[in-house]
């Protein structure tokens, strides 16, 4: 016991000793050491540690999905339209019809569907898949689900 | 609820549709490597054309059939879903809450964001003019004898 205690002392007092050349620096570098993983870089602020600009913008998205806007949906959709092979790239605008102005038939009509689905990972049911007969039926339909109005 | 009961009348295009959505989503689970799963869903395509021009009805619908008998046993025991689709990974994660539980919020929560809810307000009453212009003006003294 009591040379436990005597331990305990002597580390006591190592520490005080450790303490004071310590403690001023510690102090000094406490604020930001709270604060250095919640702090988020503002674009004026400059650095000496950041290297280069791509860092300035950094943030967490976690799970969050793709951005999407309507011009980005119609982008895409009307890339997986130009990329399948029964559809003429040249003839393809946003209002041609699969069926009427593109020659599809109906089981082309879901190979389209399927592709959109893959595009988005989402499901699209049997019975609005029938009712996109457009792509802009298409992309208003996306739009929809993702909840993206402009 | 499951049912059986049929809601509307599927036409025996959107059956074959959905047969052939069904029998290539099903070839996808089975072959990983894009080109051979490209090439199976061509022969199955290719199958399909075969019949494209049957004229005889009681064919077409005993083709069907067996089509789906085959589907059924060929199924994959643990097809790709989407994960927000039943049986997907993310399926009902997140809960849609109604709009209107916004109206049941406290008086004194409410008060915690008055400009949304003084906007909310204002968009309820444009909300109810443009109903009143549609349908006919409404006394809501009428239906409050009811209740």
């Amino acid at each position: 016991m009591a040379a436990l205690v005597l331990g305990v002392r002597r580390t006591l007092a190592l520490g005080a000793r450790a303490f004071l050349t310590v403690a001023p620096k510690a102090s000094a570098s406490g604020v930001s050491q709270k604060f250095i993983h919640t702090k988020q870089w503002s674009g004026s602020q400059r650095s000496s540690l950041l290297v280069s600009n791509q860092t300035t913008d950094l943030k967490r998205f976690y799970s969050g999905g793709p951005p999407l806007s309507l011009e980005l949906i119609r982008d895409r959709v009307l890339l997986v339209l130009k990329l399948f092979d029964k559809i003429n790239p040249e003839k393809l605008t946003v209002d041609s019809h699969f069926i009427n102005d593109l020659g599809l038939d109906s089981l082309d009509h879901v190979e389209i569907i399927m592709a959109i689905e893959d595009e988005f990972g989402f499901e699209i049911p049997d019975g609005d898949a029938e009712k996109l007969a457009r792509p802009a039926d298409i992309i208003r339909y996306v739009a929809d689900r993702e909840d993206i109005y402009e | 609820m499951a049912t059986n009961t049929p809601f509307e009348v599927i036409s025996h295009t959107r059956k074959v549709c959905s047969l052939y959505k069904r029998m290539t989503r099903n070839l996808q689970a089975y072959y990983h490597d894009r080109a051979r799963f490209r090439y199976e869903a061509t022969l199955l395509r290719a199958e399909f054309d075969k019949h494209k021009d049957e004229k005889d009805m009681i064919k077409a619908t005993r083709l069907l059939k067996k089509a789906e008998q085959d589907l059924y046993a060929n199924l994959h025991y643990q097809p790709i879903k989407f994960p927000s689709s039943p049986g997907g990974v993310a399926y009902d994660r997140n809960a849609i809450i109604p709009d209107d539980a916004l109206d049941f919020w406290d008086p004194v929560e409410k008060a915690f964001y008055p400009k949304y809810f003084a906007l909310r307000e204002q968009r309820k009453k444009e909300y109810m003019e443009l109903w009143q212009k549609k349908y006919g003006k409404v006394d809501p003294k009428q239906y409050e004898e009811h209740h």
